[in-house]
């Protein structure tokens, strides 16, 4: 072991974790926007509206995260590649990249998780509360965007936060197809220096920490202020 | 016009014509069962050729999360007394393994079994496969040993699987044992057990059941995560197999593309029956007492 190599490889690996925050940056609100909107589609009282969100849901979360960004990968770029050729003009499958896919794929995958947060934290606000609003002459848009969604938010932090946690540690995943982030740059320099592996693994699981546990320690602090609150 | 709100009124929604949607949902449904049945018709070839295979492999990722599992539930048991002992250092010891493996990427921790501790001890001169081939010998058993290359990868996985899942499991056997209320251990207390027949008798079979639920869970998402052991290579799990069969059929995009879907297809086959075993568990055991 030989940690010698650690600040030749710094820079590398900081741009990495900076990858990283992106990939999370951008998907995580992708994800909150696709959540909100299937838990509406699963609170409906119509069947086509909560059918298509049960199922996506269901199908999300019982399929492994690595095999959805295969599909997305591979298969958006191949479905692409033959709407284009059908159709004529640009090759759109040129848009497929670690990128566009990594993004998407992590943003569908939490979208199902998310969902399931919203639903727990509608559930959680009374349904007196819905009463009141609805006898009070608010019609039921007004009583969902005024009194149900502001009470349930506080609520639904701690599970968004450490969804997000998760997700940081998911979003490794997107090195196995062509994404840059950190565990990329790891396997990287992992494979140039075969014999001496072990401080690049130190260096990028400390980064890792440096990211998630202050946002766990926020996440457990803004928990226990809530239940203090309650 | 005046309107009255009783609550019947406001439970009672008033029908509108968008059910008739409703009918055009299930016609979708049936469209797209149909449609996948003729997607895989298309490609019976293929099917008839790798199914074998890929059942193959989801033999081998029942395994890999069954043996991980039993494995993780060692390392959790062992988390959980440790963070809940008497002694500063083990309790330190296990709250830093719990936040270190909670805090970093499960694919980093399997890298660094699989490649960076695996090398490190065939230095140290540590090697498993000798050590299970020479107790398969003592046992006249050992014709059923995979090569050396293979036999490593599945044993740094299921070591690096276990010992991530151990972590998680900490904190359910964790909160587990402290949902068991004070009152219980003080009643076993005055009635003079000591304090291993306590946590024997008392507490442990109590917690039991509340911790089932989530393990439960973490089975599912275990299952999951053993498709993350593809990227180790050596470990033949259905994912990899569907990624070679993939890789190697990559000349016909569409082809590739079935091959990722069936894959899904299959996973979403093992863990959607124990979604619903473990809900089941969760609306049986869930409750109180």
């Amino acid at each position: 072991m030989n940690f010698g190599i650690i600040p030749q490889v710094l820079p590398d690996f900081l741009h990495g974790a900076l990858n990283t925050v992106i990939y999370c940056a951008v998907s995580f609100p992708l994800a909150l926007l696709l959540g909100l909107i299937l838990a509406l589609m699963g609170s409906s009282r119509f069947v086509w509206l909560r059918g298509p969100a049960r199922i996506y849901i269901e199908v999300i979360r019982s399929t492994p995260f690595i095999a959805q960004l295969f599909l997305m990968y591979y298969g958006l770029s191949t479905i692409l590649f033959n709407i284009s050729t059908s159709l004529g003009g640009t090759n759109l499958a040129v848009y497929v990249n670690g990128w566009t896919a990594g993004i998407a794929a992590l943003a569908i995958n939490y979208s199902a998780y998310e969902a399931e947060v919203f639903r727990a934290g509608f559930l959680s606000v009374e349904r007196g509360q819905t009463e009141a609003a609805l006898s009070l002459g608010l019609n039921s848009q007004q009583s969902f965007f005024r009194i149900v969604l502001p009470q349930a938010i506080p609520l639904m932090i701690p599970p968004f936060v450490n969804d997000l946690i998760y997700m940081l540690k998911d979003s490794a995943i997107v090195s196995v197809i062509a994404g840059v982030e950190l565990t990329a740059v790891l396997e990287t320099y992992r494979i140039r220096n075969g014999s001496n592996t072990i401080p690049l693994f130190i260096l990028a699981m400390v980064l890792y920490l440096i990211l998630s546990l202050p946002t766990s320690y926020f996440a457990r602090w803004y928990e226990r202020k809530l239940r203090a609150a309650l | 016009m005046q309107q009255t709100f009783t609550r019947s009124n406001v439970e009672r929604k008033p029908r509108s014509w968008l059910v008739i949607l409703d009918f055009v949902f299930y016609a979708a449904i049936i469209a797209a069962l149909v449609g996948l049945a003729y997607y895989f018709y298309h490609f019976r070839d293929s099917i008839t050729l790798f199914f074998p295979v890929f059942l193959g492999g989801a033999g081998l990722t029942i395994f890999l999360s069954v043996s991980s599992m039993i494995l993780a539930t060692i390392f959790g048991f062992i988390g959980a007394l440790g963070r809940l002992s008497r002694f500063v250092l083990f309790r330190v010891i296990a709250a830093v393994y719990v936040e270190v493996i909670r805090g970093t990427p499960i694919l980093v921790q399997l890298f660094l079994w699989g490649f960076g501790i695996r090398a490190v001890l065939e230095q140290v001169g540590f090697d498993p496969y000798n050590i299970a081939f020479n107790f398969l010998t003592l046992v006249q058993f050992n014709s059923i040993m995979p090569s050396p290359f293979i036999f490593d990868a599945v044993f740094y996985g299921i070591i690096g699987l276990s010992f991530n899942y151990g972590a998680y499991l900490t904190e359910v056997f964790r909160t587990g044992i402290e949902s068991v209320p004070v009152g219980q251990t003080e009643a076993a207390l005055s009635l003079g057990l000591n304090s291993r027949q306590i946590m024997r008798k008392i507490v442990l079979p109590q917690a039991f059941r509340i911790t089932i639920p989530p393990f439960a869970n973490y089975f599912i998402t275990l299952v999951q995560d053993s498709a993350l052991l593809s990227t180790i290579g050596g470990v033949l799990e259905l994912q990899q197999l569907v990624t070679a069969a993939a890789t190697a059929n990559a000349s016909d995009a569409n082809l590739q593309l079935f091959f990722y879907v069936f894959g899904a297809l299959m996973f979403f086959c093992i863990c959607y029956p124990l979604a619903i075993l473990a809900r089941f568990l969760e609306s049986r055991l869930g409750v109180g007492y």
